[in-house]
């Protein structure tokens, strides 16, 4: 019992990150009906950047380690939405009317664009952040192990989410972007900035990405320019199991997929343990095709 | 200064060329040199492990000269041909060194550049001793005329077995390995060594992803199975990881590695603190070397290049030169059939630098000579002392 507890925890603290690269997709989908495929590289960035960060003078012991993690991870959020941002303007905004395939080859084409700009920056390397730079704690708990990062991990993941989930179902802006969400031409006649909607949600999504660069960085401190292929890859299953578009959805498809992986692995085989997850992923499809949380975007009627 | 040394490299190669083509015109006579190819990159990505091979082959043969030759009186002379580490110049320098009619050919640096000029070597019956290439697969082609003075892959996976039952002396292992052909090589080796000494129990036995970065599931479970070591014979990405992860889930079991995962890297990745007595298994540095031959031939390097060859490959390729030269003293011939044969059937214990030299039948070296390597505080890699 206790072992499969563990492999709970370490389920739910990899699916947390998957949770909130997947929201980036799911957010940008919901609004423009396109796939960012250079998403994935915006989370390869934010680890980047906060490896930079980390490594640099910041955290030399002026402030206290708890301060510095949180200047770090802002300021990587910030850079890397930043970039987002800049990205939505010269490669898609541009392709806005023309199809969607146009877009998704312009989205490929800026993932290639990213990946080699860092390798070119930072170098072809593996990377790792300093050993100092979270300190490794680890308690026992009944019987289970839990490390000091597993715990900032879905602490900060958890309130990035409900903070997400609050400002879009709450506030006036978030209306904004569910009423966009849903028809950008009804919406523009309602008074809403269609264009500033889609910056916005290209300043959230690569932030959040840019965060769980960062947590991912500190977690196993090793980085490497292709890391954000494999993690894109993984949390856009997340967002199709939880229903792209959907924003809980993402949240529900990354914690399910982390779970789904980590007992794959636990119980069954490290090595099958990809096979088992796309093969619930076929299973939940053919039943679900909208996925988990698909059928609440039917709000249109 | 790249363009300067391959023009070197060809001058000295025209040099060569025109010696041998002046010993031929005058007839190979009873006190012409006998001509050893030595086939290594010595220019490209590996080039410095080609320049070490050359330096180490010139010694032994400087030394094997000094002492007047074999035969009673010929002296050995080295032909260099650069196959640049890739397996298609390699297939061409076979053809040269053939057409040299080099007696034997010490060579080369990589499996999969070995590959193409043993087939070809093999094809014309030449006598040909790599000494950088371990994949296992190179000796099962039921090949007459190749040889290897570096221990094949699955050996080290023989010296791990012993290493757990005689130095170690502990009861529970764990195998991981990542499913690439020498992880797993590796790890099956290590498996049916351990299992047929009979002493040391395998607890846990299983696969991770290479390229994956979370192993904490697998760890947890092989946490569970409470080992006292754990054998990873994959790559220093993920030996890394797995090193830190197994320390946060709260195992103290000792971290063993395989040759692919010793790697300034690896302390990168785990952090010098949870590195640190991290141990690897690998082929001894020559520096690490601990017989009299060693110590000679260390010297004498150390004395032409200012430093020790900075990796463990080059000097099996001054042991090759050695059995060729043991080899045609023994027979008295410069026939690459009476060569080989003598050398699997009959050489034994020849005192090399890397230890005692003899081959099984299909032509790997004997025994396993290997080192554990320890993990210093500050981050380095020292041998091992219990």
């Amino acid at each position: 019992m206790a072992l499969f507890i563990e492999q709970l925890v370490n389920g739910l603290t990899v699916g947390a990150v998957y949770s909130l690269v997947a929201l980036g997709y799911t957010m940008v989908y919901g609004v423009m009906r396109m796939i960012n495929f250079a998403h994935g590289d915006f989370f390869m960035i934010g680890s980047y950047l906060g490896f930079t960060l980390v490594s640099s003078a910041l955290l030399g012991g002026a402030i206290p380690l708890w301060a510095a993690l949180i200047v770090v991870v802002v300021l990587s959020m910030a850079g890397v939405a930043l970039l987002g941002v800049i990205v939505e303007r010269a490669a898609y905004r541009p392709l806005r009317r023309s199809s969607r395939l146009t877009a998704v080859v312009s989205a490929i084409g800026v993932s290639i664009f990213l990946q080699n700009a860092v390798m070119l920056i930072w170098g072809p390397r593996y990377r790792a952040y300093p050993p100092w730079s979270v300190p490794s704690i680890t308690w026992q708990v009944g019987g289970i192990y839990i490390n000091f990062m597993q715990v900032l991990i879905l602490a900060v993941s958890f309130g990035l989410m409900v903070a997400l989930y609050l400002f879009v179902q709450r506030t006036t802006v978030g209306a904004a972007i569910r009423a966009t969400a849903i028809d950008h031409d009804t919406a523009r006649l309602m008074g809403i900035d269609v264009d500033q909607i889609i910056r916005l949600i290209f300043l959230i999504g690569p932030a959040l990405g840019a965060a769980a660069g960062v947590l991912l960085g500190l977690y196993y401190r090793q980085i490497h320019f292709t890391v954000g292929w494999t993690y894109g890859l993984k949390a856009f299953t997340a967002a199709i199991m939880g229903g792209i578009g959907n924003i809980p959805g993402a949240m529900v498809g990354g914690l399910l997929l982390g779970i789904l992986e980590m007992l794959g692995a636990g119980y069954i085989s490290s090595a099958w343990k990809d096979v088992f997850v796309f093969l619930i992923l076929i299973l939940l499809l053919m039943f679900r095709p909208t996925g988990l949380l698909g059928e609440r975007i039917a709000e249109k009627v | 200064m790249r363009g300067c040394r391959s023009c070197l490299a060809l001058v000295s190669f025209a040099l060569i060329l025109v010696l041998g083509l002046g010993t031929t015109v005058l007839g190979a006579g009873e006190t012409a040199p006998i001509k050893i190819g030595l086939q290594a990159p010595v220019t490209g990505q590996w080039a410095y492990e080609g320049e070490m091979a050359r330096n180490c082959v010139q010694i032994v043969a400087g030394e094997i000269n000094g002492k007047g030759g074999v035969l009673g009186g010929r002296k050995i002379e080295i032909v260099v041909g650069d196959d640049q580490c890739s397996p298609k110049q390699s297939a061409l320098v076979a053809q040269r060194m053939i057409s040299e009619k080099v007696v034997a050919v010490i060579g080369t640096y990589g499996s999969s550049v070995t590959e193409p000029a043993a087939t070809i070597y093999e094809r014309q019956g030449i006598l040909n001793i790599a000494y950088g290439a371990t994949a296992v697969q190179l000796t099962e082609h039921g090949w007459k005329y190749f040889f290897r003075t570096c221990f094949r892959d699955d050996r080290q996976g023989a010296f791990f077995a012993q290493f757990v039952n005689e130095t170690l002396k502990v009861g529970n292992v764990a195998i991981l390995h990542d499913n690439t052909t020498f992880g797993k090589g590796l790890a099956e080796a290590a498996r049916a060594s351990l299992e047929k000494a009979n002493k040391a129990k395998i607890v846990f036995y299983d696969v991770v992803t290479p390229g994956e970065r979370d192993f904490t599931p697998i760890l947890t479970r092989m946490h569970r199975a409470n080992p006292d070591v754990l054998y990873f014979t994959g790559y220093y990405p993920e030996a890394g990881l797995i090193i830190r992860q197994m320390r946060d889930l709260g195992s103290q079991a000792i971290f063993v590695g395989g040759n692919a995962a010793i790697n300034d890297e690896f302390v990168e990745i785990a952090g010098k603190d949870v590195a640190k007595g991290a141990l690897m298994t690998q082929e001894p540095m020559p520096t690490d070397l601990k017989y009299p031959e060693s110590k000679a031939f260390l010297d004498e390097y150390i004395l032409r290049h200012n430093a020790p060859p900075s990796s463990p490959w080059p000097v099996y390729a001054a042991d090759a030169l050695k059995t060729i030269a043991a080899a045609i003293d023994a027979t008295g011939s410069t026939d690459s059939k009476v060569l080989a044969d003598y050398i699997r059937d009959k050489m034994e214990g020849l005192p090399g630098i890397t230890g005692p030299i003899g081959f099984d039948e299909v032509g790997d070296r004997a025994g396993a000579i290997y080192l554990a390597y320890e993990v210093t505080a500050d981050g380095k890699f020292q041998p091992y002392e219990p």
